[in-house]
């Protein structure tokens, strides 16, 4: 009477239904938005899709489905110690997927080609690029602690008993006046470039190449000057501490400027991706929700593991393998209809 | 001798009986890799010029797709080997699965008139279009790759 299956199995499989109308959702979306968006970016050198490494994850989720196969035969011959050795190779398989999987996200955030972050104009590319060198240079936000520390001390100048605040204030005001005067050759060096981008008088092209020349020759150029500057300093009629603060200030200084040099190392080019944030969305959506399936499926081996090496891995536990085993199969189907979708088409 | 397992479960001894192997796991391993080398040889043929990219690709890989789903599905999921409550488990799934697509279509993916958002304004460019040819954004087709 009833299906001649375990319970368990049962339930997995009725799970599995629920998880194949999960990821159509996604897939089925993914395809109608596609299908929706005239211009969509399908040239993979644009949206940094590298097919090498999704066929090689496709190569590993396959071989690792066939040692799952083999650890489910190796249940039904009661050779519990071979289960424990497949499951462990569909575990390492796994981590291979997973450390591809987080090289390719890791390029997608390099580029910042993030859900939200991406220009979809040119004069997008262009606010982002002056957002991202302002943020870099690091002048505003000194700028913003000038003015508040300045609106402070105004305020204590107008209390009683307040001298000493005051006079601690004068001594920040003066450190951070100062730091601005440091930034001021960052801030000269990026100004020809940001005035520019900010009243779309570049293109995006041109702009992407005046970025390099200033990351390139102009800022590492102004790094070597305050190098030499440390380096040729010379005590004179100094007296020892004085010098010794003296070098101090210039040191902070240099410090100051080499970070502001590196930060906007990392500004990004601009680029002008059509429906790319779109683009960016559906990607992590549908492969981030396939990696965390991955982690689930590796979960359940991992207690497969833990049973094995406890040597309580018994007949009893034949459906927890086949389930495990269905639930494998299945993230590999997933990911059988995602390499095309993502990678080729 | 002392009985090790525990009473079966009802159905657990068919059950076992039915899941004995009736295949060979790495000839489908095989396949499976022709399959997925086929999608590769038609992705690698679109650039070189020999398949017309677009409809046609899409068409090539997709059914690849399936192909190689079903063989998981049929073999390595035991489903070839199991009753007919796979058709009970499955095909509602597979009709509601194929319902979304279908229920977002008309609003979604197709555009009966032109419809006028900044992506497809006149004088919208992208890296796509400025790698292959500078065409304002258009099509589904995807251009040649550039080397």
């Amino acid at each position: 009477m009833g299906i001649p299956i375990p319970n368990g199995k049962l339930g997995m499989w009725l799970f599995l239904g629920t998880e194949i109308m999960f990821f159509t959702a996604f897939i089925g979306t993914y395809i109608v938005l596609r299908l929706g968006s005239r211009g969509w970016p399908a040239d993979p050198e644009v949206t940094h899709i590298r097919i090498w490494a999704g066929g090689t994850n496709t190569f590993v989720l396959i071989t690792s489905s066939v040692f799952v196969v083999l650890a489910h035969e190796a249940m039904l011959m009661r050779n519990y110690r071979r289960v424990l050795n497949w499951v462990y190779a569909t575990m390492a398989l796994a981590f291979v997927f997973l450390a591809i999987k987080s090289y390719e996200y890791y390029g997608k955030y390099a580029h910042d080609i993030l859900p939200g972050h991406v220009a979809e104009s040119p004069q997008q590319a262009l606010d982002k690029l002056v957002l991202e060198l302002d943020a870099a240079a690091g002048i505003q936000p000194l700028q913003l602690e000038e003015n508040s520390l300045a609106n402070e001390r105004t305020i204590k100048m107008g209390q009683k008993g307040q001298d000493k605040a005051v006079e601690a204030l004068d001594t920040r005001l003066a450190d951070v006046k100062e730091r601005i005067g440091w930034l001021g050759g960052v801030g000269k060096a990026c100004n020809p470039l940001t005035e520019k981008a900010k009243y779309g008088r570049i293109s995006a092209a041109d702009a992407e190449k005046e970025l390099e020349q200033l990351r390139t020759e102009e800022l590492p150029k102004l790094v070597e000057e305050k190098e030499t500057e440390l380096k040729q300093l010379a005590q004179g009629a100094l007296k020892d501490d004085e010098f010794k603060k003296l070098k101090e200030r210039k040191n902070a200084e240099l410090k100051q400027i080499s970070d502001s040099v590196r930060a906007i190392g990392s500004v990004h080019e601009p680029h002008v991706i059509l429906w790319g944030n779109t683009f960016a969305s559906v990607y992590f959506i549908m492969t981030g929700f396939h990696a965390l399936h991955v982690v689930i499926g590796m979960i359940m081996f991992g207690v497969i593991i833990l049973l094995g090496e406890a040597n309580k891995l018994g007949p009893q536990h034949e459906v927890l393998v086949e389930n495990s085993g269905l639930y494998w199969h299945f993230v590999d189907l997933v990911w059988i209809f995602l390499f095309p979708l993502i990678y080729i088409v | 001798m002392s009985d090790e397992h525990a009473p079966a479960p009802a159905g657990d001894h068919a059950a076992h009986e039915a899941h004995a192997p009736h295949f060979n796991c790495w000839i489908i391993f095989g396949i499976l890799c022709v399959f997925t080398g086929v999608s590769w040889l038609a992705d690698k043929m679109g650039d070189w010029g020999l398949l017309h990219k677009g409809v046609f690709l899409t068409f090539v890989v997709l059914a690849v797709a399936c192909a190689k789903a079903l063989f998981v599905m049929l073999y390595f999921m035991h489903l070839k080997f199991e009753g007919k409550w796979k058709f009970v488990l499955l095909a509602p799934t597979i009709v509601l699965a194929m319902a979304i697509p279908a229920a977002l279509m008309p609003d979604i993916g197709s555009h009966y008139y032109d419809y006028q958002v900044p992506q497809t304004m006149p004088g919208a460019v992208s890296e796509d279009d400025a790698h292959h040819g500078g065409h304002t954004a258009g099509g589904h087709e995807k251009p040649a790759k550039s080397h």
